[in-house]
């Protein structure tokens, strides 16, 4: 899912950084606007650890193979702080592992940043539904919605990236059938990181309730 | 690895326009000539199957001056125009994942072996080589797995223990 140096245009990897910029700046205000900044860092910190490692993680699907992103589920959690978590995760993947690279770090911010910011707000909906669902179920299903859709926005903004990206010297079919293929790799993914970000969130609600609970 | 030979397959079609034989003889010959083995694989250690390659000449890094694809086990096999030095540019993509190659040709470089890896997934593949082979690697990443290990250690601890800091203040 990570796009490495040298498949994207300059003019693409610029203007990566130029919309991951604000997006970060906002993310960082909100931030700043809590009562207290700091005191989310430690659950922070810790999934941006998960982040970085989930990328090692391979989920073989026929003919390819995808890895987890959980995106979507340090959205839910993390609120705004997912943003960050995830450029400081992708900034330290590219250096250690070469995965993804720097010069394309504003465009994979973008991809995988922005939805998270989407799932957080899926989740925040499930204070709308709570009369309609009864509490505990409303959570569940907003869980899973937040995580599923976090990568599967991921997966179409890549996707789109890729296939108007196809430089002149390759063969463009071929290259949309590749494209093609991996995108629809990540459909089983979304069920898997759907149902992680929901049990996580079953578990945290039971042991640890104010962990997901204390920003609206 | 052992040595690759790519034989360049000179037909030379002699259409009998003199009247000598009715025949379509057929001249064969051929060259032992230095090629160039490319490995790609994803960074699982995956092979690229069927990833489209691109070369580029020195001379014009624009156009591509062969297309190809790899096979099934992700390799291709190109012999280069030893008389044009210099870098030559090979680009390997698959579905996105891709990366770019220099292979300097020309000189004493003898046959050379490249790894490519498209960065993918982790877990590194490594490529043995012989005395006479010279193996390069796209990105930095050809690192052994115990390496990788305790590098994704060591930033895993940096993050538990900016979570440990910031607990320890909270109290």
């Amino acid at each position: 899912m990570h796009i490495p140096d040298g498949i994207l245009p300059a003019s693409v990897c610029i203007a990566g950084y130029a919309i991951a910029a604000p997006f970060a700046w906002y993310s960082l205000r909100q931030i700043n606007r809590l009562k207290d900044p700091t005191e989310e860092l430690p659950k922070a910190s810790l999934l941006t650890a998960a982040f970085f490692i989930a990328s090692s993680i391979n989920i073989p699907v026929p003919p390819s193979s995808v890895h987890l992103v959980l995106n979507g589920l340090l959205g839910s959690i993390l609120g705004y702080f997912a943003f960050p978590a995830i450029l400081v995760g992708l900034f330290f993947q590219a250096i250690m592992f070469g995965h993804g690279g720097l010069t394309t770090l504003g465009i994979d911010a973008v991809m995988m940043g922005v939805p998270a910011l989407v799932a957080h707000h899926i989740f925040q909906l499930r204070h709308a539904f709570r009369q309609k669902l009864g509490e505990k179920l409303a959570t569940n299903v907003f869980a899973f919605l937040a995580g599923a859709m976090g990568l599967g926005l991921s997966a179409v903004i890549f996707f789109f990236l890729v296939i108007t990206n196809i430089p002149s010297g390759f063969d463009a079919q071929t290259e949309q059938a590749a494209v093609y293929g991996l995108t629809l790799a990540h459909l089983p993914l979304m069920l898997i990181e759907g149902t992680f970000t929901l049990l996580l969130v079953a578990f945290l609600q039971r042991v640890k309730p104010e962990l997901i609970e204390r920003r609206g | 690895m052992k040595r690759t030979f790519a034989i360049p397959l000179v037909l030379m079609s002699v259409v009998g326009w003199q009247v000598r034989a009715i025949a379509h003889g057929v001249g064969i010959t051929y060259e032992a000539t230095e090629a160039i083995a490319l490995q790609a694989n994803y960074d699982s250690g995956e092979p690229m199957a069927e990833a489209q390659v691109t070369v580029y000449s020195p001379e014009d890094p624009s156009t591509p001056w062969l297309t190809g694809a790899a096979d099934e086990s992700g390799r291709f096999v190109f012999a280069p125009d030893t008389s044009i030095p210099g870098n030559w540019e090979v680009q390997v993509r698959q579905a996105g994942h891709g990366e770019i190659l220099n292979i300097p040709v020309g000189g004493e470089e003898g046959v050379l072996a490249a790894s490519v890896d498209g960065s993918s997934e982790p877990g590194s593949s490594a490529t043995d080589s012989e005395s006479d082979s010279q193996i390069v690697s796209s990105t930095g990443d050809n690192l052994s797995l115990p390496q990788k290990g305790l590098m994704a250690v060591s930033v895993i601890w940096g993050f538990v223990g900016t979570a440990l800091f910031f607990l320890a203040r909270k109290k």
